[in-house]
């Protein structure tokens, strides 16, 4: 029982490892996560591309339903935005990069209710990928918003001998920021298919689909980018 | 068969090991699951109170409660983490 069951996650947990060799230098990725990730692109700007089509319309007309979704979805990331950053002018310059982020970590944990198909995000090296983005970002942003001295003077706040304690939670802050989505995805992922491929693989799995899929993926989505607008908010602010 | 064998000639270190392993992932789990629902039911609770008082509130009180709970599920993570290095790498 225990070695079908360990049987059946590993085939989840298996590497299809590529290597590429550039003279030395070898670059391993896993292909599978790989196609994932540009499929879930591919998907984002395409959609991205049907959408527009319909939004080329006089103000005065009567909004078509494609630009009524559109306006709702992006007025909600608006107004989040501007809730939680400091400053209106930081919400308007970060907006696309947030949205963007949201949309695609959405996309691709829901990409996995499609069957045949897995979540990018299940991998760890694509949610530490984008931790690290928002981890740059957000101390690109604190230098050039504080100026070098002072952006360095804040590891040392509020006592310089809370030096150590300061860096390893900035070092944490993308570390935890990727495993909560990856560990999260990844725990999804093991309940559905443990459940579709021991117990009821008839009835159940549309329900847990929406559950895991559709409910904890959007919501850890959400998380993510709110995440990320905070630390961003953190590092810019005093 | 293997087991009636393995009572027979004896159980090996690796037995053990991989026993340990199970159970070691489980309580791993099990404990660690504790203090995230416990801190999640907290929020909720707390998040309930202010919604009844404030009805008006409602929407920034689910928008914080979630991200609250995000982050201190996140130690329930790191336990699911434990588990599954436990179970399939080690």
């Amino acid at each position: 029982m225990f070695e079908q069951l360990a049987g059946l996650l590993t085939h989840l947990g298996e590497k299809r490892i590529a290597v590429l060799n550039l003279s030395g230098f070898e670059i391993r990725f896993d292909v599978v996560y790989l196609l994932m990730s540009w499929i879930v692109i591919l998907l984002l700007i395409g959609l991205a591309l049907l959408l527009r089509r319909g939004l080329r319309q006089a103000v005065e007309e009567k909004p078509t339903r494609t630009q009524a979704a559109v306006d709702a979805l992006l007025g909600l990331l608006k107004t989040q935005l501007s809730d939680n950053f400091a400053s209106e002018r930081l919400a308007v310059m970060m907006f696309p990069f947030i949205a963007t982020l949201f949309l695609y970590v959405l996309l691709s944990n829901w990409i996995s209710i499609v069957p045949y198909l897995s979540s990018p995000t299940q991998d760890l090296n694509v949610t530490f990928g984008l931790a690290l983005l928002v981890f740059i970002v957000s101390h690109v942003l604190a230098i050039r918003h504080k100026g070098v001295r002072r952006y360095l003077k804040g590891f040392a706040e509020p006592y310089p001998f809370m030096l150590p304690i300061n860096l390893v939670g900035e070092i944490a802050k993308p570390l935890s920021h990727a495993f909560r989505l990856f560990g999260n995805v990844l725990a999804g992922t093991f309940l559905v298919t443990v459940i579709m491929a021991k117990f009821l693989p008839i009835a159940l799995p549309p329900v847990l689909n929406i559950i895991f899929g559709l409910f904890f993926g959007g919501i850890q989505a959400f998380v993510f980018a709110i995440l990320a607008v905070a630390y961003i908010n953190v590092a810019v602010e005093d | 068969m293997d087991e009636a064998q393995s009572v027979v000639m004896g159980i090996s270190g690796a037995d053990i090991a991989l026993a340990a392993k199970y159970v070691a992932a489980g309580l791993c789990m099990g404990i660690g699951a504790i203090g995230p629902a416990i801190g999640e039911g907290m929020a909720a609770a707390h998040a309930l109170d202010g919604m009844a008082r404030q009805p008006e509130m409602q929407g920034a009180l689910l928008r914080t409660m979630v991200i609250g709970q995000a982050i201190s599920e996140t130690t329930g993570i790191y336990s699911l983490l434990i588990a599954i290095v436990l179970l399939f790498v080690v």
